[in-house]
Parts: C-alpha cells; sequence; structure tokens
C-alpha cells in the first residue's frame, strides 16, 4: 500500500517524538487528498521521487480553496515554479503553514507573500487595491479604494517609505488577536 | 556550523537554477534566518548544548522556519549526521522543562474536554476556542454540514455565548456556597426538630403574627398561581427568607463542641457571594483588559486589520464566501461613513452647527422623558400591584405580575423609539452605538432601581406614617418583608424566562417559517431575524442583577437562576442556528468583553446598595426570617464577636483598630505607587522601541540609497559581492 511512503516520511520527518504520529496521519491524509485530485498522474511509490507535479486548476478546484478569492496567489507562493503548479511537498507545505499548528511568525510571513501581488517584497499601494477588490468583489468605488489604500498605508507604514515592507506587517500583525484563527484552512 | 551546511543545503538542494530574484530571496530568507536561530537560543539558559542534546528543540525549530519542504528535510538530514558533541547530566534541565509542557498541554486538552458547551461555542464562532489539536478531526463531518447550512456567526455572537457560560458557571458556585452554609445547616436542625427562638418580650403581639399558609378549603389551580407567584405553600419553604430560623445551636456533647450560629452563618454567606462575585468579574475583566492593551485598542488601526485579518481563509461554500465579502465591505464602509461624517462636519457653518447642536440637544431630553415616563409608569404599576395583591384566581396572577409586565414592555419599546430619535441626532456611527447602549443600559437598570425603591416606600409606609409606629415597617400589609421582596425578585426571573421560551415560540419560528415560505414584498423586507448581541447582553445583565438583589431574601435563586440560564443558552443556541441569518453587522468582540463585565459590575454595585441598605437600615421583621430578634440584621456580628475566645477578639480588634490600618494603608499606597510607576515605564518604553523601529527603517532606506549611489561607481566590486 503505501508502505514506502510511510518508510520515506520516516526518514525525513522524525518519529522520535509521540506527536509526530499524529502529524504522520495528518500526512498520510493530506497524501491522499492529494491523489485524489489526479490519481493517474500521482504514483503510490514515492521512494523514487518523482517529479509529478499537479497543474494549478486541479489545485484550485478543491473543496476547500475553490470559493478562497486568494486560491491563485496561495498556490503561486507555495508552488516551486511560481505558477501554481503544486509538487507533493509545495502541497504538504501549504496545508502546514494554514494549519493551527504553525507559529504566528510562519503564518505572517506567508501572508505577506499572500498579499505581494506584484512579488516586490514590499505591499505597495497596487497591491493593495488589488487585495481590496478580491475582498469585496470590486463592490467599492474607485475613491473609496483609494481612501483605503491610504488610511492603511498610513496606519501600518513605520518607515514611512509609502509601502509596507515585512517588517510593517509583521508589527501589525502581532496586534491582531484573531489573525491565527483567520489564516487557518481546516483539512 | 549548522548554519553554514544550511546555507550550502541552500545550495546543492535548490530547485534547477533559481533567477536572480529567486536566489535574492533565498538569501534575504536565509539572512532572517540566521537571525532567528541566533536571537531564539539566546532566550533559553544554554546554547548549543540544549540544540544537540535534545533533538527535538532544533527540528522544531526548523519546522518553524520559512524554508520550502526540500530544503528542509535536507537541513534535517544534516542535523541527524552530527554528532553530539556532550552529553551529560544537564540533560536531567531538559527532560524536565520538557515534561513540564508536555505535562501543562496535556491538562489544557484535558480541561478543554471538560469544559462547558465547549463544541457549541466552536459551532457558534467558527472557530476553534483554545486548545484544537484533537478536536478538528472528530468534528469534521458535523462541522462541514453546520457550515454549509448556516456559515459562522462571528466572534460577537460567540461572545454572548461565552458571557452566557461564564454567569451559569458563576450562578452554580454560589449556590453551592449557600447550600453548603445556609440551606443544609438548615434543613439538618429542621428535621432534627430544633424549634426556632421566640424574639424579645417588649413587642407587642401585633408584629409577631405571621400566617403564610393559606387558611380553608384551597381551589386546584391556587397550586400553579402559587407556583408562578411565590405564595401559599412556596412562601413558607426554604425557597424565602421567612422559613429559616434563628436558632443558635451550641452543643457540648462528651468530647465535642459543636456550634453553628445560623443567622451568623446567612449574613455572612450573603456578604461573601457578594464578595466571591466580585472577585470572578474583576478577574475576568483584567483578562479581557490585558488582551485590549496588547492589541492597543480595537480602533486605532481598524482599517489595516480589516484588509490583512478580516478573511477567514476556513470560510467553505460560496454562499458563506459572498456573506463574508458583503461583511467586509459593509465594514469598510462604516468606518469610510465616519471619515465622511468627519469631513462634513468640519466644513460646516456655524449656523448649521448651531442647529445641529440645538437638534441634539432637543433630542436628549425627548430620550430623557421618554425614560423617565417608563419609571413613572413601573413606580405607579408597581404601587398598584401591591394594593391589589389579595385578588384572586388569574386576576390576581395578572396584578402580581404587572411591574414585570411592564418593565418588559419598556425595555422593548423605548429603546426602538431611541433608534427612531437616533436617526434625526445624526452622530457618527460609532458614536450611535455608544449612546443607544448607554440609553439602553441605564433604562434596565434604574428600572429595576425604581421598582426596588417603590417596594421601599411601601414598606416604610412613606405615604402613611401611621401604619409604622408599631413595629417600624408596614406590619399590616407585609407580616414578612423580607419573604415579599423576595417573591417580588422570583417573579420577575420567571417573567424573564417564561417571555423569552414565548418569543421564541410565537414570534421567532413563526416569522421564520413565514419568510421561508411565502416570498412577497413585505417578507422580503422584513427578512430573517438577526441576532442583535447588545440587548440580548443586557437582558443577561439585568436577570443576573434581579439575582443579585434578591440573593439575600430569596436563597434558593442562584438555582434558579442557574437553571433559567441553561434553558435560554438551549433556547438561543436553536434559535441562532434555525432562525437566525448571519448578521450583516458584526459587533465587535474584543471591546465588547470589557463592556459586558462594565455593565454587570454596575447591575452589582446596584444590588450592593439594596443589600447594604436592608442590613443597615430597616428593621428586620419580627415574625420570621434568622434575625426576628435583633434591632439590625448586622447587630448579629457584634453579638457573636463576644462569643469568641479571648485571643481571637483581641486580634480582631487589633485589625481594626487605627495601628494596624493606617500601616496597612500606607503600605497598599506604596504598592499602588510601585505599579502606577511601572505602568507609566511600560508605556514609555513601548512608545520609544516604536521610535527606534522608525528610525531602523529610516536607516535602512538611507542605506539602499547609498548603496544605489555606489553602484555606478564600482561595477566589478559588485559584482563579487553579489556572488
Amino acid at each position: 500500500m503505501d508502505l514506502c511512503f510511510r518508510s520515506l516520511k520516516a526518514q525525513t520527518w522524525g518519529i522520535n517524538k509521540p506527536s509526530s504520529q499524529r502529524s504522520s496521519s495528518t500526512h498520510i491524509r493530506l497524501f491522499y487528498r492529494y491523489r485524489d485530485l489526479a490519481p493517474q498522474l500521482v504514483p503510490l511509490d514515492y521512494t523514487n521521487h518523482p517529479d509529478v507535479k499537479l497543474p494549478y486548476e486541479l489545485i484550485g478546484s478543491m473543496p476547500e480553496l475553490k470559493d478562497n478569492p486568494f486560491r491563485q496567489r496561495i498556490a503561486e507562493v507555495f508552488s516551486e515554479d511560481g505558477e501554481g503548479n503544486m509538487t507533493l511537498d509545495n502541497f504538504l507545505d501549504m496545508f502546514s503553514v494554514l494549519s493551527e499548528m504553525a507559529p504566528r511568525d510562519l503564518k505572517a510571513y506567508y501572508a505577506f507573500k499572500i498579499y505581494d501581488f506584484n512579488n516586490d517584497d514590499f505591499i505597495c499601494k497596487s497591491d493593495l487595491e488589488k487585495t481590496l477588490n478580491k475582498l469585496t468583489r470590486n463592490e467599492l468605488t474607485e475613491d473609496e479604494v483609494k481612501m483605503v489604500c491610504e488610511k492603511v498605508i498610513d496606519e501600518a507604514d513605520l518607515d514611512n517609505d509609502g509601502r509596507l515592507s515585512l517588517e510593517d506587517f509583521q508589527h501589525m500583525i502581532n496586534r491582531a488577536p484573531d489573525f491565527l484563527s483567520t489564516f487557518h484552512i481546516r483539512i | 556550523m549548522t548554519i553554514e551546511q544550511q546555507r550550502q543545503g541552500l545550495a546543492f538542494s535548490g530547485s534547477g537554477h533559481p533567477t536572480d530574484q529567486e536566489s535574492l530571496r533565498f538569501r534575504r530568507v536565509s539572512s532572517r534566518m540566521s537571525t532567528q536561530i541566533y536571537h531564539e537560543p539566546n532566550s533559553s539558559t544554554s546554547l548549543a548544548q540544549e540544540e544537540e542534546q535534545s533533538g527535538s528543540e532544533p527540528t522544531l525549530e526548523l519546522r518553524n522556519t520559512v524554508f520550502p519542504m526540500a530544503l528542509k528535510k535536507a537541513a534535517r538530514q544534516v542535523q541527524q549526521m552530527q554528532v553530539p558533541a556532550q552529553f551529560n547530566g544537564g540533560s536531567w534541565k531538559q527532560k524536565r522543562i520538557k515534561f513540564v509542557r508536555q505535562f501543562k498541554s496535556n491538562v489544557r486538552e484535558f480541561l478543554y474536554f471538560f469544559s462547558l458547551w465547549g463544541k457549541t461555542l466552536q459551532k457558534i464562532g467558527g472557530r476553534n476556542l483554545v486548545y484544537a489539536s484533537k478536536q478538528p478531526q472528530r468534528l469534521r463531518p458535523r462541522w462541514q454540514t453546520l457550515l454549509s447550512l448556516t456559515g459562522n456567526f462571528g466572534g460577537g455572537v460567540q461572545s454572548y455565548f461565552i458571557f452566557l457560560r461564564f454567569l451559569v458557571i458563576l450562578n452554580f458556585v454560589s449556590f453551592l456556597l449557600i447550600a453548603g452554609f445556609v440551606l443544609i445547616p438548615s434543613i439538618v436542625f429542621r428535621s432534627v426538630g430544633i424549634k426556632p427562638e421566640s424574639s424579645k418580650a417588649d413587642v407587642s403581639s401585633e408584629c409577631l403574627k405571621y400566617d403564610p399558609n393559606p387558611q380553608g378549603l384551597v381551589v386546584f389551580y391556587e397550586f400553579f398561581l402559587d407556583l408562578l407567584s411565590g405564595t401559599g405553600f412556596m412562601e413558607y419553604s426554604y425557597l424565602f427568607y421567612g422559613y429559616y430560623n434563628n436558632s443558635v445551636i451550641v452543643t457540648s456533647l462528651v468530647g465535642s463542641h459543636f456550634s453553628y450560629n445560623i443567622p451568623l452563618a446567612y449574613l455572612l454567606t450573603a456578604v461573601f457571594y457578594f464578595a466571591f462575585c466580585l472577585i470572578c468579574i474583576i478577574v475576568r475583566m483584567g483578562k479581557a483588559a490585558r488582551v485590549a492593551v496588547t492589541t492597543g485598542g480595537s480602533d486605532v488601526r481598524s482599517y489595516s486589520m480589516i484588509v490583512f485579518t478580516g478573511w477567514d481563509y476556513g470560510c467553505l461554500g460560496s454562499k458563506a464566501t459572498k456573506l463574508k465579502q458583503r461583511n467586509i465591505y459593509y465594514r469598510l464602509q462604516v468606518d469610510l461613513e465616519e471619515e465622511r461624517l468627519k469631513k462634513h462636519a468640519a466644513s460646516l457653518t456655524l449656523c448649521n452647527k448651531v442647529t445641529l447642536h440645538s437638534l441634539r440637544v432637543l433630542m436628549f431630553f425627548v430620550a430623557v422623558g421618554l425614560i423617565v415616563a417608563t419609571f413613572l409608569a413601573i413606580a405607579r404599576a408597581t404601587t398598584f400591584s401591591q394594593e391589589n395583591s389579595h385578588v384572586p384566581g388569574i386576576l390576581g396572577l395578572f396584578y402580581t405580575y404587572l411591574p414585570s409586565i411592564v418593565i418588559t414592555l419598556g425595555n422593548f419599546l423605548v429603546p426602538l423609539l431611541c433608534d427612531q430619535i437616533a436617526l434625526l441626532e445624526k452622530y457618527p456611527p460609532s458614536a450611535t452605538v455608544v449612546v443607544a447602549l448607554l440609553r439602553a443600559v441605564v433604562l434596565r437598570l434604574v428600572s429595576l432601581g425604581i421598582l426596588l425603591f417603590t417596594l421601599w416606600k411601601q414598606i416604610m409606609c412613606h405615604d402613611s406614617r401611621d401604619k409604622c409606629n408599631l413595629c417600624h415597617y408596614n406590619h399590616e400589609d407585609y407580616q414578612c418583608w423580607e419573604t415579599s421582596v423576595g417573591q417580588e425578585m422570583y417573579k420577575l426571573t420567571l417573567f424573564d424566562l417564561l417571555v423569552s421560551i414565548a418569543l421564541l415560540v410565537l414570534v421567532e419560528f413563526p416569522r421564520r417559517m413565514v419568510v421561508d415560505h411565502w416570498s412577497c414584498k413585505l417578507t422580503q423586507w422584513v427578512g430573517r431575524q438577526e441576532f442583535v448581541v447588545p440587548s440580548n447582553v443586557l437582558g443577561l445583565v439585568y436577570g443576573q442583577t434581579v439575582v443579585w438583589t434578591g440573593a439575600l431574601f430569596c436563597p434558593l435563586l442562584p438555582l434558579i437562576n442557574t437553571v433559567k440560564f441553561v434553558i435560554l443558552f438551549y433556547c438561543k443556541k436553536i434559535t441562532l442556528f434555525y432562525n437566525c441569518r448571519p448578521a450583516l453587522r458584526t459587533f465587535r468582540s474584543t471591546s465588547s468583553a470589557i463592556f459586558f463585565l462594565a455593565v454587570l459590575l454596575f447591575g452589582w454595585i446596584l444590588a450592593l446598595v439594596v443589600m447594604i441598605y436592608s442590613v443597615a437600615v430597616i428593621h428586620p421583621s419580627f415574625a420570621c426570617g434568622p434575625f426576628r430578634s435583633f434591632f439590625r440584621m448586622w447587630k448579629i456580628v457584634p453579638e457573636s464577636f463576644s462569643t469568641l475566645p479571648e485571643g481571637a477578639r483581641d486580634f480582631l480588634f487589633f485589625i481594626g483598630s487605627q495601628a494596624f490600618s493606617i500601616p496597612l494603608f500606607a503600605i497598599s499606597c506604596v504598592f499602588m505607587c510601585y505599579f502606577i510607576a511601572l505602568a507609566s515605564i511600560y508605556g514609555k518604553s513601548v512608545a520609544m522601541l516604536r521610535a527606534q523601529l522608525k528610525l531602523a527603517g529610516q536607516d535602512k532606506q538611507f542605506l539602499v540609497k547609498q548603496i544605489e549611489k555606489m553602484k555606478p561607481l564600482s561595477p566589478q566590486h559588485n559584482e563579487g559581492e553579489q556572488d
């Protein structure tokens, strides 16, 4: 069955601690979810590290992600090629960061990358505008969008360069009491 | 050493040929990771030993890093290849730390498993409350169906149910306190057959008359009426003050001295009950305040909070997603509206400002007038009800419940009218919410105060002086006035519960059925019900204040209230899941916890005033109760004082004397100054650190600009650096 997968996982993720038994069952469950997306592409045997990438369309059709307006950005951030095509490692990475066990700093880092649409390591005004439009389904008017973007940069930008760096973002996230619970996908 | 190898790991197991940007990203990541790994061991005691001995520590840190999965695997392989350098008895310390951590997490999971209604609260809030490692997998199938049906209701509604759970536990523990010290001894002594002592002889026999049991034949439905109004067979029972004896038992059996002073126990239990409730409220307020302080107030950075943390990634289903998006849109609109109003208000001419302010003053007086009219109605209804309390039958029941009916009607109609008034006042939205809440709070709690004041007037006969000459209280109408007050509170509690259940059955379910199955313009406009958090919370606070006021006169009231709140929890849960749609306007949950507790504290103060007045000013009834032979209720304390042994008496006198209290006061002032100084220092250091962050950012910008300047000057030097 998936004995090969289990033994490989035992080598890499370490089964010394009792909690990892729980996490290994989670990993197996995630592997089956990954495989269910395209059974003909994903082999059961991972000992030879096959290079299998599932295209973004399959990932984006998962029920946990299909209604999320940020699903494309999530897939792009966690995929190796930056296009949304994910290997098993990327898939596991994604759901481990979005699980409840992941620490705050890790989540803040990936949230920053998700909201950074142009991948320049800063959240600038255009990134904010795109985020807002995704959040409100384009229902805000142009003026309102501009006003909200200005307000956000006013509030969060500490080094006054007109855009948010990772430190600004993390500093703001530390003040948010429910960030950990909203940045969380249950699978 | 480990960091170098991790950097090498970056080089050989990266994916193919990374682009310039990717390599830059990895470099930035690795530099950040190096600082992070340097910082984390610094926080613990001994760095390298701990990292190498406990195999879990570096793997835990590695799990927290932002390397992709392949890099983490490689790094872990490299770590496992390292042989631990030292292995001595220092591992006992790590084992102990690990054991303590594991134990704490196990205890937390265990307690969470037993927490009251934990799963229900999760379903309502849509989020895991405290500790969620085991729960999600078991809940998964039910969870998904529930979410697809309803969508989550958000933190505001969840905070209502958390508050309700807190009140249930508070009432239950208070009941245990009262049962242990007052109820069970009374039952024991009564069953043993100890008779109450008669009161002093120098009082006329008129005052000693008390016949609560109905005379002659009793109609069968009287049982039901008595159950609802606390009269008849219920009056002379453990439910009310009048049944308890003033027995002071002192037995000296062979080899043991047993004494139990029931009146003293009654009074001290009441005092400790109030103190216990105060401590619980203050502790909870402290926890909520700590959360509010660390998040720096909810209004300060509302826009960035909504944009970056407003989206719930766990939202499933297109309907729930659309609802969430509308919710975020609405919240942003509210904030933008406030901005627009501020700008508009700043741009008003003087004439407009004057008219606006005068309109606001006028509307304020209208609102005050409405509230005062309600108070007058309540006072009149109470007087009428007390005068006509002996009318038999259903009409009599209606008269006894008249004050409760008037209070409930007032609390329902007046906020509706105030909402209409608020439309004319044109305050900004946040101020409107606060003003409406303040008005509702004043209405609810002061109406209860008016009821009590009217009762007090009747008991102390302010209208007809001659009735009170004989017994210092109105013995003609109230042979046992404490029981009458207790009955009034009992009726209020019961009526509250009956109204909630009646509303659920007669209004909410039919409304939902009509809206669901009959689509016309009217039903679309009315729509399904929304769960309005503030008015529900004020209802809870009102109920709890009634219980606190009545606890001295009706010792079983906390138990009745526990049962009532449990029934209310399930009723509200049913109505939430079946009848309500998820609200578009969410109630902010972080500041609301403190607000609920502050209003509860206000109710507590009202109840305390009533208790102090009853204990210190009004003469207890001659005919019934544990204090029948005392001039005032608190007189029991000095009397039992005199029976204490000499050493204890001297110690207590010393505590009360100036020699002890003045140094105590001075020491507590010193402590208070210390805490104030500490708080101001923390505030200053937070401001300083924030300024430092700003400066660091500016330094970074300056350095980047310098690098940009130097780039064209020395291209070969820079190419060497980039490798």
